[in-house]
């Protein structure tokens, strides 16, 4: 099983560099989906043998909760906000994708000297897949800097969300239920939230781009 | 009992969904945070006989301690205090047409949904929970700070939900880290548990922890506003209706600054000493005063002073913390409740100087005393006790961190403590003070308060802070220092 989930750790470091390498919205917000239906499948697997083993399905019922949140609903919302923003933008990053990417490659060497130094996290097979999954959250971060469009920073905060939920599922076999429940709860409300103030941006400044948001200073 | 308090919120908010008078909302506000103020009261009393309250029904999720009894206090005292406020000032606020009047009932369910998830987070013993709590509080409360749906405003709540998100979400893998290092230790039942994580800290791995106090230091103090993660917070502050200001400086720092000490209390158990979370919370802290001092002394706008100020004054609890003795940790809690009465009680007459000028400008503003005999006076003295000066109650507190330190003998840090204190001294008595003198240009404006019954409110928070400088009861003293035992370790 932890072939597996080694190999599914990788492609979800991978999807991270697909979205840092896209260029247009709709695409991350596929690149997106495409991200949260691998992080189901490793609970899908760990539900799955957690069931086996201990017959416990409550991975499992987390597993449909990230189908039906993250795979379905929530980029289905956010293609909605991006219809009805009227002002289309194409170019929305900073620096160049291959700048964008090599800096990426730096997160992911970085969390792996940070993390190989920690005691009780190096010896264990957990420790590819840690480091790949915190890589996630980092690259998440990079994303919301290097992107100008308020969506493309709600997209870097689903993509921190995703790294914490996998880094959590593949280090620990999970939160308790009940915390894992709240967290996706929040994630939910957040994201309709964070749309609902696009909206209102979009609204007030014409744009959704937040260098405009510069008013306040001091 | 206790889940009343977790239940009248709820039901506040559902009540609000239900009526459509304007009158209406209001009493339901005022009922529900005065039926919160009186279970608060039992529950400090069963607290303080019994050192804590423990339910067994729902997996025994519900915690009360001496700690999170004080948080709680000051978040049911100011939810009280500001739900009087709220009824003149947003009565104003409709009358002066900033506020359409059915957004009224928009405020009321916002403000309890706030007070719930603040609620929440100080009394369950699950850390996973608390997380989910104090992520909460972002949620409910960025639409109050978007409230008036202007430019700047949506820009401050737009700043406020993506930094606090963000913030949030690496404290959660604080959290994980922090369950991660009880594997092994903690029974299933007990995961994340907050006096289970407590009681077996000395067996936890000691390095993964040390990670996890990182990331939730960083995390949460995201939400407590300190340097240099504290940028939404001026903005949050500055633009949010002034009741909702005091909450945020009053409560919401605090709640966050409570989820940092639970888990510094664990960090120091399972090390020994508090060397390691001593470090990174002095540094934090003396870099969030520096940063505050720095901004005080140019600010031109009071309300974004006051905000900066509060940056201030969770730095020096972080420092009080980070120096983790007796004294300095009595000091901290003191603190706490010193600032959180006096900051709010400035919030809430800046509310009523806004309101009179229509301005957050300082220099537009002059001759407050004359126009608004009352909140004036209680804005100047409460810049007064903000500061630090005697006979006010953040004297006291101060003075015993000041203390605290010095007797740690690291001179250095003292000094450099009270220089910093010294300037935003001067800072504030540099940029403010001008407001209160000389004649208004405006001929339009006239003199007397409008919104009397908050008026009251500022002048009694102004009595306690005064009285308690000079006399602090018993009960108090013996609630803080249940608190700091818990904290230290007996």
């Amino acid at each position: 099983m932890s072939d597996f989930l080694d190999t599914l750790s990788v492609l979800i470091l991978l999807s991270s560099f697909v979205l840092m390498a896209n260029k247009r919205i709709k695409s991350y917000i596929e690149t997106f989906r495409i991200q949260s239906l691998l992080i189901a499948l490793v609970a899908g697997i760990m539900g799955v043998d957690s069931l086996l083993t201990e017959g416990r399905f409550d991975i499992l019922v987390v597993c449909l909760l990230i189908i039906i949140l993250k795979v379905i609903y929530i980029p289905a919302l956010l293609h909605r906000t991006y219809v009805n923003v009227k002002y289309k933008v194409e170019k929305d990053f900073i620096l160049n994708i291959p700048i964008l990417i090599i800096v990426c490659c730096g997160l992911v060497v970085f969390s792996y000297f940070t993390l190989a130094t920690v005691d009780g996290l190096n010896e264990s097979i957990f420790n590819i897949q840690f480091v790949n999954s915190v890589s996630v959250i980092w690259i998440g971060l990079f994303f919301m800097i290097s992107r100008k469009k308020a969506i493309g920073q709600i997209i870097g905060f689903l993509v921190i969300e995703n790294g914490l939920y996998i880094t959590a599922m593949l280090s620990t076999q999970g939160m308790p239920f009940i915390v894992d429940l709240g967290i996706s709860i929040d994630l939910l409300t957040a994201v309709m939230i964070m749309g609902l103030m696009v909206f209102r941006i979009n609204e007030k400044f014409d744009s959704i781009d937040t260098d405009q948001l510069n008013n306040l200073k001091g | 009992m206790g889940l009343l308090l977790l239940a009248v919120p709820v039901l506040a908010v559902l009540l609000l969904f239900i009526f459509k008078q304007n009158r209406i909302w209001h009493i339901i506000s005022l009922s529900a945070s005065s039926f919160l103020l009186i279970i608060a009261a039992r529950l400090t009393r069963n607290v303080m006989l019994g050192g804590k309250v423990e339910y067994s029904y729902l997996g025994g999720f519900f915690y009360l301690d001496a700690l999170s009894m004080i948080v709680l206090d000051i978040v049911l005292i100011l939810g009280f205090i500001v739900s009087i406020y709220s009824i003149g000032y947003l009565q104003e606020e409709i009358k002066q047409g900033k506020v359409a009047a059915g957004k009224l009932r928009h405020y009321y369910m916002l403000m309890y949904s706030f007070i719930f998830t603040m609620v929440l987070a100080l009394t369950v013993k699950n850390m996973g929970i608390m997380w989910i709590a104090i992520e909460a509080t972002t949620l409910a409360s960025a639409f109050l700070v978007g409230f008036y749906n202007e430019k700047k405003a949506i820009e401050a709540a737009w700043k406020y939900v993506i930094i606090c998100s963000v913030g949030i979400a690496i404290a959660l893998l604080g959290i994980i880290l922090l369950h991660l290092s009880s594997f092994g230790v903690l029974a299933s039942g007990r995961f994340l548990d907050w006096t289970a994580l407590y009681d077996n800290a000395k067996s936890l791995n000691s390095s993964i922890l040390r990670l996890a106090f990182i990331f939730i230091l960083v995390g949460f103090g995201t939400k407590a506003g300190l340097a240099p993660m504290h940028t939404w917070l001026p903005d949050a502050h500055s633009q949010a209706p002034s009741p909702i200001s005091a909450l945020l400086s009053g409560v919401l720092l605090n709640s966050a600054m409570y989820g940092i000490i639970r888990t510094a209390a664990i960090v120091n158990h399972n090390q020994g000493n508090s060397i390691y979370t001593g470090r990174l919370l002095i540094g934090i802290g003396i870099l969030s005063i520096a940063t505050a001092a720095v901004f005080i002394l140019t600010q031109k706008d009071y309300k974004r002073l006051l905000a900066y100020s509060s940056i201030e004054h969770m730095g020096i609890i972080a420092v009080a913390i980070g120096i983790f003795t007796p004294l300095s940790v009595f000091g901290a809690l003191l603190h706490m409740i010193n600032h959180s009465l006096t900051k709010s009680m400035l919030f809430l007459s800046a509310g009523n100087i806004l309101q009179k000028y229509n301005t957050k400008q300082i220099s537009q503003i002059k001759g407050v005393l004359k126009l608004l005999p009352f909140s004036g006076t209680a804005f100047l003295l409460g810049l007064f006790a903000i500061a630090g000066t005697p006979p006010f109650s953040i004297f006291a507190s101060e003075l015993s961190i000041t203390v605290s330190i010095f007797d740690g003998k690291s001179i250095w840090l003292g000094v450099i403590f009270v220089l910093l204190l010294a300037i935003v001294f001067a800072g504030i008595a540099v940029t403010l003070f001008k407001m209160f003198y000389g004649n208004h240009d405006q001929k339009d404006l006239k003199a007397g308060e409008t919104n009397i019954a908050g008026t009251v409110c500022i002048l009694v928070l102004l009595t306690v802070i005064t009285i308690t400088g000079l006399f602090m009861p018993d009960g108090i003293i013996e609630l803080i220092n249940q608190a700091q035992s818990i904290i230290i370790g007996a």
